[in-house]
C-alpha cells in the first residue's frame, strides 16, 4: 500500500477528502492533496469513496411514496385562530 | 375544508407572502395551506432525523402548532421554507434530548432509505443496494444529531450550504466543519472498498 510523501501529507489528505469533494480547498491545499493522491493508493481510493458516499446519501432522497400524516395539523386546528403565543423566534 | 398536507407549492393566486400575511392575521387555513405545501418534505426531514415514524409524527405536528403560534414573528428575513424547517429540526433536537439515554438505539428503517430506481432496477445490483442502504442508514443512526442533522440538510435534502447552515442555526464554516465530520464517520463505517464498489 503506497503512502508516499510524508505521513503529515497523508493524514492530512485523509483529513480533507470530503473538503476535497464538495470544493472547499483552496488551490494551493487541493494541488498538494492532487500530488499526494496521485501516488497514494489510499488517498486515491478514498476521493473515489467519498464520491460514492456523496452520491449514494443523495439516492437517499428517493422517497416518492412518503407522506405527511393526515393529523399534521390537529394541534393547530385544537389551538384555534386564538392560539397561545410561542417563544419560537422567526 | 383546508388541502391535505403535500408537497404543492401555493399557485399563483395565493402566493406564499399573500398566505404568510393571512395566517399572520390568524387564518387558519391559510396557514395550513402555506405550510402544507412544504408538509411531505417536512415529514421525510423529521423520518430521517429522528428515525421513528411514530416519533416523526408526533414531532410533525409539534413543529406546526409551534410555527402557528409564532407566525405572528415572521419577518420574511428568509423563506418561509427555510423558517420551518429550522423549527423542525429544533423540535427534532429537542426530542432526540429526551431519548438521551438511548441515543444508539435510534434506526431507520430501509423503507425511508430508497435508492433511486435506476439504480434498483438492475436486479444485479440490487442485493448491493439494499446493503449498501442499510449501512447507510446505520451510520447515519450511529451519528451524533448535529452532525447527522448537517448530512441530512446538505447531502440528502440537496439544500445549498448557506441554507442547510441557517437551519441548523450556525454558521456556514461550522456547518461545513460538522458536515465533513459526518462523512468522515460514515465513511469509516461503511468502508472505502464497499463504497468504491458501489462507485459514484
Amino acid at each position: 500500500m503506497g503512502m508516499p510523501g510524508s505521513t503529515d501529507d497523508h493524514q492530512w489528505s485523509q483529513q480533507h477528502l470530503s473538503h476535497y469533494v464538495e470544493g472547499d480547498l483552496r488551490p494551493r491545499a487541493r494541488r498538494r492533496l492532487d500530488r499526494h493522491a496521485r501516488d497514494c493508493a489510499d488517498c486515491g481510493r478514498g476521493i473515489r469513496a467519498m464520491h460514492a458516499l456523496v452520491y449514494a446519501v443523495q439516492g437517499l432522497d428517493g422517497l416518492a411514496g412518503v407522506r405527511a400524516p393526515a393529523a399534521i395539523f390537529d394541534r393547530v386546528r385544537l389551538a384555534g385562530p386564538a392560539g397561545p403565543p410561542s417563544s419560537q423566534h422567526a | 375544508m383546508p388541502p391535505r398536507a403535500g408537497g404543492r407549492a401555493p399557485d399563483a393566486a395565493d402566493t406564499e407572502a399573500s398566505l404568510v400575511a393571512r395566517a399572520q392575521a390568524r387564518d387558519v387555513g391559510a396557514f395550513e395551506r402555506l405550510s402544507g405545501a412544504y408538509a411531505d418534505r417536512l415529514f421525510m426531514l423529521l423520518l430521517r432525523l429522528l428515525g421513528d415514524r411514530g416519533e416523526a409524527e408526533d414531532v410533525a405536528q409539534e413543529v406546526m402548532l409551534r410555527a402557528w403560534q409564532g407566525i405572528a414573528r415572521f419577518r420574511g428575513q428568509s423563506s418561509y421554507f427555510t423558517w420551518l424547517y429550522r423549527i423542525a429540526v429544533n423540535e427534532a433536537n429537542r426530542a432526540l434530548a429526551k431519548r438521551a439515554r438511548r441515543p444508539a438505539s435510534v434506526t431507520i428503517g430501509a423503507d425511508e432509505l430508497q435508492l433511486p430506481e435506476s439504480a434498483a432496477q438492475d436486479p444485479s445490483r440490487q442485493a448491493e443496494n439494499s446493503e449498501l442502504r442499510r449501512s447507510l442508514g446505520q451510520a447515519l443512526a450511529e451519528l451524533p444529531p448535529a452532525l447527522r442533522t448537517a448530512i441530512v440538510l446538505r447531502d440528502v435534502e440537496g439544500l445549498s450550504t448557506q441554507e442547510a447552515a441557517e437551519i441548523a442555526g450556525i454558521g456556514q464554516a461550522a456547518f461545513k466543519s460538522r458536515l465533513h465530520q459526518a462523512r468522515l464517520r460514515v465513511r469509516a463505517a461503511i468502508g472505502d472498498e464497499t463504497l468504491t464498489a458501489i462507485g459514484g
